[in-house]
């Protein structure tokens, strides 16, 4: 469970963008995160009571977005899941792709006034 | 009618770091120090590398310490025995450092006159990953006891390293351990990687390991 304190720092980030942007009352956060990533989106919703507590976040609701394990074929360029895949080209049966998306932790967006 | 409109932010959570950390490098090099961050599991020899790394290097580069933890100074006051200028730094519960703090860290090292700093981050193949640290060179120490399977469960630390150290090699006899398969694994994640067996404990596979900082220290304090 090492979710928390990559939550908190989110959470810090989101601040200060409403901060600059003068942004006083958020609804919802929109987290987008890779099927890839090391963060977990059930421990993430877990943590997310705990890392928002007497911050401007308190009370707002999460939503997670999984974004897409994508890679590109090294040897014949095409792009493919590679949790579908399990690693391998579907197209060329190379072993090497390399990897274009699904590590992400993004702030995607805020809903608020 | 709500009142409230979505407003887009579109930011990884680890580009604000990311961003300290390339101002820390850039600025690393100017000073000509190089930063070596080493990651790796609790227990898998970094503080008995770290000892060795320093008896190889110490009359030629000059060398300061800084030891993560969550908690306490053993692995620094093992350390100090070898005569390097070593720090402690406490991440109070946080399971990484991230760039941060690291600047400060180094800031409490005193970086003047160092030829070469090393990070040993927290025990841990999960979170330290993750948080670029600003460092020159980022290695890792994967030992056999722990599986030739950790490449599998833990891709992202070993696709990010320049280096790889297989420690504890004496003890191969003893474990099931695969280095070919671990090799293999290890490439297909991270074609470049550079991967060297050691034992810290009979001193086997240091010189390779120490001529390949030698050479990185060098090429980065010549830039």
């Amino acid at each position: 469970m090492h979710e928390l304190g990559i939550v908190i720092k989110a959470v810090k980030n989101v601040e200060e963008f409403a901060r600059e942007n003068n942004v006083t009352k958020i609804e919802t956060l929109v987290l987008q995160i890779g099927a890839l990533a090391s963060v977990i989106p059930r421990f993430v919703e877990e943590c997310y009571p705990m890392a928002v507590k007497d911050t401007m976040l308190e009370d707002t609701k999460l939503k997670i977005e999984v974004l897409p394990a994508n890679a590109r074929c090294r040897a014949c360029e095409k792009v493919f899941n590679v949790l579908e895949e399990k690693g391998v080209c579907p197209y060329c049966n190379n072993e090497k792709p390399e990897m274009i998306s699904g590590n992400e932790f993004m702030i995607k967006e805020i809903i608020a006034c | 009618m709500s009142k409230y409109k979505i407003i887009e932010i579109k930011e990884s959570v680890f580009e604000d770091n990311n961003r300290r950390a390339d101002l820390l490098r850039g600025e690393l090099e100017k000073e000509k120090t190089f930063l070596l961050n080493l990651m790796s599991s609790p227990g898998s020899g970094k503080t008995t590398t770290l000892v060795r790394t320093i008896d190889a290097l110490k009359d030629e580069i000059s060398i300061g310490i800084m030891e993560a933890d969550i908690d306490s100074d053993v692995d620094a006051k093992t350390i100090s025995k070898t005569g390097v200028k070593v720090i402690q730094l406490h991440t109070r519960g946080m399971c990484h450092l991230d760039a941060e703090m690291t600047r400060q860290g180094l800031q409490g090292l005193d970086t003047q006159g160092i030829d070469l700093a090393i990070l040993e981050n927290v025990g841990n193949l999960v979170c330290p990953a993750e948080f670029d640290t600003g460092a020159s060179k980022n290695a890792m120490i994967l030992s056999v006891p722990e599986g030739d399977d950790k490449p599998l469960k833990y891709p992202l630390m070993f696709s990010i390293v320049d280096v790889l150290l297989v420690n504890k090699i004496d003890a191969m006899d003893f474990f099931d351990f695969d280095l070919e398969a671990v090799k293999e694994r290890v490439t297909k994640l991270n074609p470049k990687i550079k991967i060297i067996p050691i034992s810290a404990k009979t001193g086997e596979g240091i010189d390779q390991w120490a001529d390949w900082l030698r050479c990185e220290v060098k090429k980065w304090n010549e830039k």
